[in-house]
């Protein structure tokens, strides 16, 4: 077989392609290939009044709006030393499972599925099971309710400010989502059964997983920086074992422990690190399926979805009954110079952001890393372990199994190309 | 009495893809007696893809005004009926990179009702990420307004 190429990366997020190197039989070199532009949110950041963060950040993504909002409110409010009344905290995690709810929606049954069920597309899925898909956009558009309920909008909500919300979500209006809720509830606990059965590659891989973790809930908003090497960290000396640094072939940053190691981010490694925290119809759920932790195939992440999906549905029924707002949906901002950072669990993976601000609230320096920049090395480094066991594959299937384990990973090139350091040389 | 949905599709951050949404600001503004009718729903699709879908549940009619790129003279407007727009298919296999007629396709797939389908298409001069729509491009603004009207009354009074 000659290399494998694909120029353009199909049902992922952004622009990037793939390069397999073959020679004699083995992979020589794996590079994948970012090429899409960098944005420089971060550069124009600099300069603004930290209230216009969240509604700025939430743009760099219309898949997960509402993860760059919180980590750009939890940091900017770790800053200012505000603590956010709990009514707010329960509102955002609720804003948190609608936009689970509608990624891993998203992911599960247009973006991967097809994969799995050897078909090109959603809409040649559609075509032949209906119903299949009919359900999925169903499990989807509640998410999106939920999000437009809550934020406005159902994609870039805008109603999250430093401080809380701009306004109360509408109880009324929350409570009318029940019924849909419930039947998304019972769609997805199908969904987790049906996704046990489907036939993944064969691939287990010996990953450092990193996420959020938290005595008592499911981490989401708030926790420790978790390692399954048994390293613990708080938000803020997150920095002092996760890196970024440039590579050639790439747009996006890629990310690194501080001793050189690659480590995955996203739906497997919260599972395996937190699935004791999981509510109570999640867990018993993942029971049911008989899944054995840890799952180390990354194909397998959409079946990590899956049990999210239900934790989502789960959580948001639960959120919605005890929601009882009052008082003020926001605190009060006392400006003052200082730093903070903020981490949380998009559907992808860890994103983790720090701002500087000064004495007037303005951002004087801003470093947001998304969970695709950390996962890219990873990625590549999957490539490498899976390309002994496609090689011999027909060209065609050979190519889809590599491209089929990178869409696995849900990767958001767009987010990750988020900046671009640019050194000019003269001579 | 029928009922319509009037969606300005496009991106508000690039130049003259931002054309649908202003558009049917605009239309909202001067017209508000036709848009805040009962049966007229007023919606911005930033996201031409499964968002969009959503948008055209429950109606019966669609009328979607959008930036369209066909190498014409910046600020043509182009009025496209579903046929039409079916042959701009892209054959994307991604779920992201859909466009309008993907999302069309996937409604004849999933709904079993199914809105009729009207595109006014505005021809672009320029989207570059952070430009402001262009003058040639807001200049017809107003014209694109009109047959938005028109075209909404013509729906609901057929």
């Amino acid at each position: 077989m000659k290399n494998i190429e694909v120029p353009a990366l199909a049902r992922v997020e952004g622009e990037g392609g793939l390069f397999i190197g073959l020679q004699d039989g083995k992979a020589v070199e794996i590079r994948l290939d970012i090429y899409e532009p960098p944005r420089f949110f971060e550069g124009f950041l600099t300069g603004r009044f930290l209230q216009e963060v969240p509604d700025i950040t939430a743009r760099i993504c219309g898949i997960c709006p509402v993860a760059y909002q919180m980590s750009s409110a939890f940091a900017l409010e770790n800053a200012l030393g505000i603590k956010i009344h709990p009514q707010v905290r329960a509102l955002r995690r609720l804003m948190y499972c609608g936009e689970y709810i509608e990624s891993h929606a998203l992911h599960i049954y247009m973006l991967q599925a097809p994969d799995l069920l050897g078909k090109e597309s959603a809409l040649e899925l559609a075509a032949v099971a209906p119903d299949v898909v009919k359900n999925a956009l169903r499990l989807k558009k509640i998410g999106n309710q939920l999000l437009k309920t809550i934020g406005g909008r159902s994609v870039h909500p805008v109603s999250v400010c430093i401080g809380g919300f701009y306004r109360w979500a509408d109880k009324a209006k929350l409570q009318a989502l029940l019924p849909d809720l419930e039947w998304g509830l019972q769609a997805a606990l199908d969904t987790l059964k049906w996704s046990v059965t489907l036939p993944y590659p064969d691939l287990e891989i010996d990953y450092e997983f990193v996420a959020l973790h938290h005595a008592d809930e499911y981490a989401v908003i708030e926790g420790e920086i978790l390692s399954s090497k048994g390293i613990s960290l708080s938000t803020a000396e997150y920095e002092s074992r996760y890196l970024e640094k440039h590579v050639r072939h790439s747009n996006a940053l890629h990310g690194y422990t501080v001793d050189g190691g690659t480590y995955l981010v996203g739906p497997l490694a919260r599972l395996n690190l937190n699935h004791e925290q999981l509510l109570p119809i999640a867990r018993k759920a993942m029971e049911e399926a008989n899944i054995q932790l840890p799952l180390k195939n990354p194909y397998k992440s959409l079946i990590a979805r899956a049990v999210e999906l239900v934790q989502a549905y789960e959580e948001a029924i639960e959120l919605v009954k005890n929601y009882s707002p009052e008082g003020t949906s926001a605190v009060e901002l006392k400006l003052k110079a200082g730093e903070g950072t903020g981490a949380t669990e998009a559907p992808r993976g860890l994103l983790y952001h720090r701002y500087q601000i000064d004495d007037g609230g303005l951002v004087q320096f801003a470093k947001i890393t998304p969970p695709t920049a950390q996962n890219l090395p990873r990625i590549e480094a999957d490539l490498f372990e899976l390309a002994p066991k496609i090689v011999s594959l027909p060209e065609a299937e050979a190519t889809l199994t590599a491209e089929h384990l990178v869409r696995a990973y849900d990767p958001c090139i767009s987010c990750a190309t988020h900046f671009l350091k640019l050194k000019v040389e003269e001579k | 009495m029928t009922t319509v949905a009037v969606i300005g599709i496009g991106q508000s951050f690039r130049g003259d893809d931002a054309a649908g949404l202003e558009a049917i600001r605009l239309w909202e503004s001067q017209f508000p007696e036709t848009a805040h009718r009962s049966e007229v729903r007023v919606e911005a699709s930033e996201l031409p893809g499964l968002s969009l879908l959503d948008k055209l549940e429950d109606v019966d009619a669609a009328i979607l005004v959008d930036a369209v790129q066909s190498l014409k003279e910046p600020g043509k407007i182009h009025i496209l009926g579903e046929s039409d727009l079916m042959s701009f298919a892209s054959d994307s296999k991604s779920a992201h990179g859909w466009g309008v007629a993907e999302t069309l396709r996937m409604m004849h797939l999933t709904q079993e009702k199914n809105p009729k389908i009207l595109l006014i298409g505005i021809e672009v001069s320029q989207t570059e990420i952070g430009a402001a729509i262009s003058q040639t491009v807001q200049a017809k603004l107003p014209e694109v307004c009109k047959i938005i009207q028109q075209t909404v009354l013509e729906t609901l009074f057929a």
